[in-house]
């Protein structure tokens, strides 16, 4: 076995190379962290308060309700709300579609009516949607004030109430209706998010580093003079994918443990098990490719340029931040060829649906079947070439 | 050892072998020599099946053809550039070549030993490459060329760059690896150096311009060393053309 000769000075090389072993280490680590803050730390929203009817003179008890949670800001636009209940929630989803504000709370005389009634009553939540951090910060922060605004309610106790009718006093929690002018209520930002940071990582990196050792390889000639030794073209490549995946697997276990320590998702050990295997799929299609990039480039500078080719769009069409379907019919289906399209909707399906092998099965197989295409076509381009 | 017959490489916008019949027999240190761009090191990779011939044919040791698996572990060879592993230590560099060539496990460390002994690296042999001159780097490549004990040693212009001192060792170790019975293919564009070869050939644009002994080659343009040989050659060639 010629690989193990290849796969081992592979190693040995890059263990020298200290600056890039922590690279490869501590950048997924950082670039994860820096993302989770991001996600997690709530922007503060935007929200406004709007009264109708009778609601305008509790106003002033509600805003300071509102105003004693921290991660919102109360803003008060002047808008002329129109008469009529449809008319004014046509208003409300307009203003919120602004983007002027991140929510709108709006009470009306129904829900006065309603808590009269002893019935719990509703709160409209208008949420604008698309930046998914401020609508958390403004879902969580009326979530929280909700009981203390049902206390800011009035209750009405008639001088001939008794002491049993007051105690029958409406004190029912308040339902509250969110209507969403962009997106819907999704998964918790940072849960959904997640799970594509391993595949992600274990693929920019492998791919990158494959191609310039292999490129690097071929620049100093020692490709040339291992082209020259009896050894086969596929023992190279073989030797390529067997040394970098002792690193690739160290990574990719630092930074599944990672992940798998932020979510907030409880998962079994088939769960994890399923994970390694398409970490380990995707890192063979990661350093294949990043050889055939390095094979079919001049230069190193062509070769770093296969790098924002293969990258960039993953980044935007493998379903990684932005979802695929709101992209045209043609992305859509060139998405599919995208190695990362495959591990991160097999990821979520694990790690946030708690899918097992079987039911990622196919993902698997496509990623496999990638695999052994590109092999396929690096043999092929090796062949015309030598 | 080794037959051409009309062998052309012709590039995009160049040719750089041009119609070239040469052989050359076994058991000497051969010289290639000319100037930049002559067309050696096209001409050297096409013996080990790296380039391949527009037109014509190479054979080698008798009816192997170039790049072949057979002759691939005949032949050793070391580049024009510093083709060899800059994060490995000179050991492991040479280890490396050698369990490649399945050089005997039992017979590695002994062989890697003689050959950093012989090279003068002894001294250096855990040194990272990276670290070390161009001087050393060279004998490194020369170590690791000659792990397989190859029966054709090929080098690609082993003295350019080299301090003077270091390329009277190259060719005394040319010399001696001759003797114990290895064939020697160098180039050169230092064309007086190669007085210590065998036999040498003048290429000039691709084409060959004389072949011969140095003596003989001398004797022939009445002159003292190889540089006028190779100018006169230059000026007749010109006026024939
Ligand atoms: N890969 C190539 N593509 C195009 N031209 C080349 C290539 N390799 C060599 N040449 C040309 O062939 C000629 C001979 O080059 P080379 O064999 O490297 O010369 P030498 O080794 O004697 O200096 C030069 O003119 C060079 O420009
Ligand atoms: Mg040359």
């Amino acid at each position: 076995m010629k690989s193990v000769l290849i796969a081992r000075r592979l190693i040995r090389e890059i263990t020298r190379d200290r600056r890039t072993l922590a690279f490869f280490f501590l950048a997924p680590l950082i670039v994860m962290s820096l993302v989770y803050f991001a996600l997690l730390e709530p922007s503060s929203a935007r929200v406004a308060l709007v009264t109708e009817g009778t609601m305008d003179l509790f106003r002033y008890d509600l805003e300071r309700t509102l105003e004693d949670e921290p991660d919102i800001e109360l803003v008060s636009p002047d808008w002329e709300l129109p008469e009529g209940y449809e008319a004014q929630k046509a208003s409300l989803l307009k203003w919120t579609r602004s983007g002027e504000v991140d929510a709108i709370l709006y009470l009306n005389t129904q829900l006065l009516i309603d808590r009269f009634d002893g019935k719990p009553g509703t709160v409209n939540l208008f949420l604008e949607g698309s930046r998914p951090t401020r609508t958390g910060a403004a879902l969580d922060a009326v979530s929280s004030a909700m009981d203390d605004l049902g206390s800011a309610m009035p209750v009405v106790i008639e001088a001939s109430c008794s002491s049993l009718c007051a105690n029958s006093v409406n004190n029912e929690a308040m339902d509250l209706e969110k209507i969403y002018a962009y997106g819907d209520e999704d998964l918790d930002i940072i849960d959904f998010f997640l799970p594509v940071f391993p595949p992600f990582f274990v693929f920019f990196f492998t791919f990158i580093l494959s191609a310039i050792s292999f490129q690097r390889e071929r620049v100093t000639g020692t490709l040339e003079r291992l082209m020259m030794s009896p050894i086969h073209f596929a023992d190279i490549v073989i030797g390529y994918v067997m040394g970098f995946f002792i690193f690739a697997s160290v990574q990719a276990s630092i930074i599944l443990g990672f992940v798998l320590y932020l979510i907030d998702i409880p998962f079994t050990a088939e769960q994890v098990f399923v994970l390694v295997i398409i970490t380990f799929c995707l890192l063979l299609v990661g350093l294949t490719l990043g050889l055939l990039a390095s094979y079919l480039a001049k230069n190193e500078f062509q070769a770093i340029q296969f790098i924002p080719v293969v990258i960039l769009p993953q980044i935007f069409l493998a379903d990684m931040i932005w979802s695929i379907e709101d992209f045209p019919k043609v992305f859509q289906v060139f998405s599919v060829i995208l190695p990362l399209t495959h591990a991160n909707q097999a990821m979520r399906d694990v790690l946030l649906k708690g899918a097992d092998l079987w039911s990622i099965a196919d993902s698997v197989g496509i990623l496999l079947l990638m695999w052994v295409v590109l092999v396929a076509v690096m043999s092929l381009v090796a062949k015309r070439n030598a | 050892m080794l037959n051409m017959q009309q062998a052309t490489v012709k590039f995009a916008d160049s040719v750089a072998l041009n119609g070239l019949t040469l052989s050359v027999e076994e058991g000497k240190v051969f010289g290639l020599l000319g100037p930049n761009g002559a067309g050696k090191t096209t001409l050297i990779r096409s013996l080990m099946g790296l380039q391949h011939l527009s037109e014509g044919s190479i054979r080698l040791f008798g009816d192997m053809l170039p790049g072949s698996a057979s002759s691939r572990t005949l032949i050793g060879y070391m580049p024009q550039l510093y083709a060899i592993y800059d994060q490995l230590t000179v050991r492991e560099n040479v280890r490396f070549f050698a369990e490649l060539y399945s050089v005997p496990s039992a017979l590695i460390n002994d062989r890697v030993d003689e050959l950093l002994h012989m090279t003068e690296l002894d001294n250096k042999a855990d040194a990272i490459l990276h670290t070390l001159s161009g001087g050393m780097k060279r004998r490194a490549m020369m170590a690791t060329a000659l792990v397989h004990k190859p029966r054709l040693l090929i080098l690609d212009e082993p003295t350019a760059g080299v301090d003077p001192i270091l390329r009277i060792k190259f060719w005394q170790w040319f010399r001696k690896l001759c003797d114990q019975g290895t064939s020697i293919l160098v180039t050169t564009h230092h064309i007086n150096e190669a007085e210590q070869c065998d036999d040498i050939v003048f290429l000039r644009a691709g084409t060959m311009i004389g072949h011969g002994t140095p003596q003989q080659l001398m004797d022939e343009q009445q002159v003292d060393n190889l540089d006028q040989v190779f100018i006169r050659l230059a000026e007749q060639t010109e006026v024939q053309a």
